[in-house]
């Protein structure tokens, strides 16, 4: 909304420059995008909040600057000379549905000439940036700006039958509008129309067929208002917005409209001519029921924090136009302007005390309290983890969360996901389901700008239609550590990401589920594992990583974070051994296709309770041993809590063990 | 033979050690000198010293004191001489051991927190030290808790299809975290003093500074008693905190359907100490937050006694709280998660 400097100043006197009147306005909430100096004018850009139409106009706006001040506001002065000729006569209007238009002001003035403006008007308008068309179109622009009350004036002898019904459009009811745009309309739209036809789509835009011509004789004018969400659902819904529909859909000021209509008649008269018509046909069938409002001496203290006084509190009430019926020392009964749309009760009182007596002049203080406060019930272990993961070498992503439901059913493809009505593109349709292909993305968005060597994780949200969990994901590819000069390239493995996940459960001091075979499609069969509900992990399918042209190996691992922080022991810790241990080795010969699970189940079946570990160290696929064979050399550590143990206990142990895997698994031990 | 031929050469055997010292260079030739002089066997200090039997006993005196003092003077130049080779020979061998410290030390990969989450945490704990409690809600939420229960009216913009994803016709992605206000008020009675940070989404084409998925967080007082200047003060607070201790709050009047007054906050700019800059648009300030007391329609939802509570609620999104800390001018590198992006945060 573009205002004027000088056009306020025809309302109401301004004391200071218009950049010290810009920083008044944002004080009391009319926020200033934009302040343009113009020779000897300005023009303020101001951004006026959705519940204040009534500054939608430099009436409106001259009126907080009045308050700023404490000026008189001056509203126009005309002197308005009507002719003997009663508009009723020649013309007559109804309004069929008056749920969507309160009242409707006509005017009819005859014998007007059409022709371009006198030049200040134009320049009125063309400051602020509106083209000037004719005389009776602009001045039906001027007062708007000047007054906030859309007009739109039509030609009369258009009209069929001398009458204007404002009614619904009817089913299939087509209108060409002003901009030359054929219009469907149906009944929930409110049209002006004569006695065939819809002649204007009411409060949005005027029919083009009844529009001001150069040939037009005689006006009629209309001032009127309108149903607020009428008019923003047939904006909508027509994609149409203009000055009107803009000051109408958020509430126009029902008592303007006779005045705008008489002060618009008299400046057509003033620059086109003619003969305005007695009287104006008023329409009234929903009259504004008028509101008060009670303001509580004590609220201003308790709700903003410190006491206002009296002289502050009226003169703020007075100059935005606020009657005030009752006063007592209990406080203050207002009548609420009718330009006030937005204002019910104390609240809204409250805020008009507050903005004008100054956001600044109140005091900062914190709340009184005597509680505490807390986090999110498993962000400890969320931060814990996420310690964890930086020193194992991931980063953390954040990708977006939608996605496209054929991608989302490759990796769950029985889940259902929440779809969205009107999504932004075909392929972000749906929320994602699972972590997997938006960690994918991000892969392939670092290996497009030449980075592959990654480690990534992300705690975030899938979206089924019903419900939304948090998870955890982690990935990597490329190196574990790039060729540098000191040392060899070395790629992340299975191993890598097995260790990783094994650390991690192991630092929440999770028991370790057992290891199941089913694992989702998208896993290497023959390189992946289920570690019960808690963990899903190994190498991404080639085939899988190929739907995103990765020609490396990929590794990722799910947990479900809930049953992770919920399964996690705070166990106490043991005491470090007072005895020394003792390690033995053992290398092995197994028949290939041995399990290591299996090795170490032979080496624990023996239940020797010194036995503190049992740990792989070398494998030899082929050597100096049968090809069907391979070499496992393991280790084995002995420990006592209460003695140091000899060298012929320990050889026991190791027979005991060595038996166990001769008879289970016919290891033989390699000379 | 006298004593006095017997010294002579005692000082004869002095100055030729003095001479041979000179070229010892090593351990080796220094263990060759001592053996030529002190060996037990074939010393030349040592065979002198075997005259002493031959010389009449009158003389022995003189004699044995001028050999021990050629003999102690032997030694301790040797020890000298051996202290002295011994640690040239330890600093050649550290010498061969030196590396080139300018090479770049073996860098173990370590992970980063994204920049998001360090902002979340750190308003998340601000908030928690000044006692308040963290909630969170659903992201797929219901019409109700998202408008309705907001005071935000049927046929408000915000529920435009055009500004808002719709999943059917009641329930949609959040536009806001103040559906969790709700629901927290649904489950408690005053006091209430609780933030909420979470993800929100919102219809807007991806720019720098728009994106249709976002985080915020939001707080929520209500209580007895609970004034606009608490407002005031806790953002203040707030906003010294995150910022630093120099840093001003502002509020401006402006109008949110959930409260009322509602303002904008604005913090003094954090890149020009509110002088004026690019970043601020020369007014110092930048805008941050919404603000403002809770709108006492609200309470209605939640069966609250309006009469008996006020409060105030505010809401910024975390993104633009890290992009103004770190200085980022493209939210959209927040998603993209290119690691040459992330890898810049601790």
């Amino acid at each position: 909304m573009k205002v004027g400097y000088r056009w306020l100043q025809e309302f109401v006197d301004i004391p200071e420059t218009p950049q010290q009147l810009a920083d008044r306005f944002t004080n009391v909430g009319l926020a200033v995008d934009a302040l343009e100096i113009a020779g000897s004018d300005a023009i303020f850009e101001l951004e006026v909040a959705t519940n204040r139409p009534d500054c939608l106009s430099h009436l409106g706006v001259a009126r907080e600057i009045a308050a700023i001040y404490g000026s008189e506001l001056r509203t126009p002065k005309f002197q308005l000379r009507e002719a003997e000729h009663r508009a009723a006569d020649v013309f007559s209007i109804s309004i069929s549905d008056p749920d969507l238009c309160a009242r409707y002001c006509g005017r009819y003035i005859a014998g007007v000439k059409i022709g371009p403006s006198p030049d200040w008007l134009k320049a009125r308008l063309e400051l602020l940036g509106v083209r000037p068309i004719n005389n009776v179109a602009d001045v039906t622009n001027y007062v708007m700006l000047g007054l906030g009350q859309p007009l739109h004036a039509f030609d009369a002898d258009t009209l069929a039958g001398q009458q204007i019904i404002v009614r619904r459009a009817d089913l299939d009811e087509k209108m060409t509008t002003l901009d030359e745009v054929e219009r469907q309309l149906d009944p929930s739209m409110l049209v002006i129309a004569d006695a065939k036809r819809a002649v204007a789509v009411a409060g949005v835009m005027g029919g083009a067929e009844t529009e001001i011509s150069s040939a037009t004789k005689n006006v009629l004018l209309e001032s009127a208002n309108f149903d607020p969400l009428s008019i923003r659902k047939t904006s909508r819904a027509l994609g149409l917005t203009t000055e009107a529909s803009y000051r109408f859909e958020r509430g126009a000021d029902v008592e303007m409209a006779r005045f705008a209509c008489d002060r618009a008649a008299v400046l057509i008269e003033e620059v086109a001519g003619g003969t305005i018509f007695r009287d104006v046909i008023d329409v009234y069938p929903r009259r504004r029921t008028p509101v008060t409002a009670t303001l509580r001496r004590q609220k201003i203290q308790g709700f903003l924090g410190v006491p206002v006084e009296d002289a502050i509190v009226e003169g703020i009430f007075q100059r935005l136009g606020f009657n005030i019926t009752k006063h007592s020392h209990d406080g203050w009964t207002v009548e609420v302007p009718s330009h006030r749309v937005d204002i019910s009760r104390e609240e809204d009182l409250l805020d008009e005390i507050a903005r004008h007596h100054g956001f600044d002049r109140f005091p900062s203080t914190l709340p009184k309290w005597s509680g505490f406060g807390s986090h999110l019930p498993f962000e400890s272990d969320e931060r814990f983890l996420r310690s964890r993961l930086a020193a194992a070498g991931y980063s953390e992503t954040i990708p977006m969360a939608f996605s496209d439901e054929s991608t989302e059913r490759k990796v769950r493809p029985q889940i259902a996901p929440v779809k969205l009505i009107n999504p932004m593109a075909e392929n972000e349709a749906v929320l994602r389901t699972s972590l997997i292909p938006s960690m994918l993305r991000t892969i392939q968005w670092n290996t497009y700008h030449g980075i592959r060597d990654l480690q990534l994780y992300e705690l975030g949200k899938a979206y089924w239609d019903g419900g939304e969990t948090r998870s955890l994901i982690i990935a990597a590819t490329g190196s574990l550590r790039p060729k540098s000069v000191h040392e060899a390239e070395r790629e992340f493995g299975f191993y890598d990401i097995k260790g990783d996940v094994e650390d991690l459960l192991r630092s929440f001091n999770v028991a370790m589920q057992s290891a199941v075979n089913s694992v989702p499609a998208y896993y290497h069969p023959g390189r992946s594992v289920r570690l019960g509900d808690l963990v899903v992990f190994g190498e991404l399918h080639p085939d899988y990583a190929r739907d995103y042209k990765m020609r490396h190996r990929i590794y990722i691992a799910e947990f479900d974070i809930q049953l992770l922080f919920e399964s996690r022991i705070r166990g106490s810790i043991e005491a470090v051994p007072r005895f020394p241990s003792i390690r033995r080795d053992l290398s092995l010969l197994l028949s290939k296709g041995i399990k290591y699970a299996e090795v170490e189940q032979a080496v624990r079946s023996v239940a020797i309770p010194e036995l503190a570990g049992v740990e792989p160290f070398d494998r030899l696929e082929s050597g100096s041993f049968p090809e069907s064979k391979y070499a496992l050399a393991i280790s084995l550590t002995y420990q006592s809590e209460d003695r140091t143990l000899t060298d012929d206990e320990v050889d026991v142990f190791d027979r005991r063990i060595l038996e166990s895997l001769t008879e289970r698994l016919g290891a033989e031990l390699r000379q | 033979m006298s004593s006095s031929d017997g010294i002579g050469r005692l000082r004869a055997i002095e100055r030729q050690f003095d001479r041979d010292r000179i070229s010892v260079a090593d351990l080796k030739s220094l263990e060759d000198i001592r053996t030529r002089y002190l060996s037990r066997k074939a010393g030349l200090l040592t065979l002198e010293l075997q005259n002493l039997g031959k010389l009449p006993k009158d003389q022995r005196a003189d004699f044995g004191r001028v050999a021990n003092e050629v003999k102690l003077k032997i030694e301790a130049s040797l020890d000298t001489l051996q202290a002295t080779i011994a640690e040239r020979e330890k600093q050649t061998a550290l010498g061969r051991e030196a590396l080139d410290v300018t090479l770049p030390g073996n860098r173990r990969r370590v992970g980063h927190r994204h920049p998001l989450t360090i902002i979340r945490n750190e308003i998340e704990d601000i908030f928690v030290s000044m006692g308040y409690t963290v909630e969170d809600g659903p992201e797929v939420e219901s019409t109700y808790y998202n408008f309705d229960a907001l005071n935000f009216p049927a046929g408000h913009p915000a529920r435009d299809p055009r500004d808002t994803f719709y999943v059917s016709e009641h329930m949609i992605l959040r536009t806001h975290t103040s559906p969790v206000q709700v629901r927290t008020m649904e489950k408690i009675q005053p006091p209430v003093r609780i933030i909420c940070p979470g993800r929100v989404f919102r219809r807007d084409a991806f720019d720098p500074t728009h994106s249709p998925m976002f985080h915020q967080v939001e707080c929520l007082v209500v209580d007895e008693g609970i004034t606009f200047a608490d407002l005031k003060g806790t953002l203040e607070r707030f906003h010294k905190r995150f910022f630093g201790e120099k840093t001003k709050t502002r509020l401006r009047p402006s109008f949110f359907p959930f409260v009322e007054p509602g303002a904008e906050v604005d913090v003094s700019c954090v890149f020009c100490d509110g002088s004026g800059c690019r970043v601020c648009k020369g007014t110092g300030w930048i805008e941050v937050m919404g603000a403002g007391m809770v709108h006492p329609n609200l309470y209605q939802f939640v069966n609250y006694d309006a009469d008996k509570y006020t409060g105030f609620a505010f809401g910024g999104g975390i993104d633009r709280y890290t992009a103004l800390k770190y200085n980022i001018n493209d939210l959209q590198l927040f998603f993209q998660n290119d690691i040459r992006f992330l890898g810049q945060f601790a």
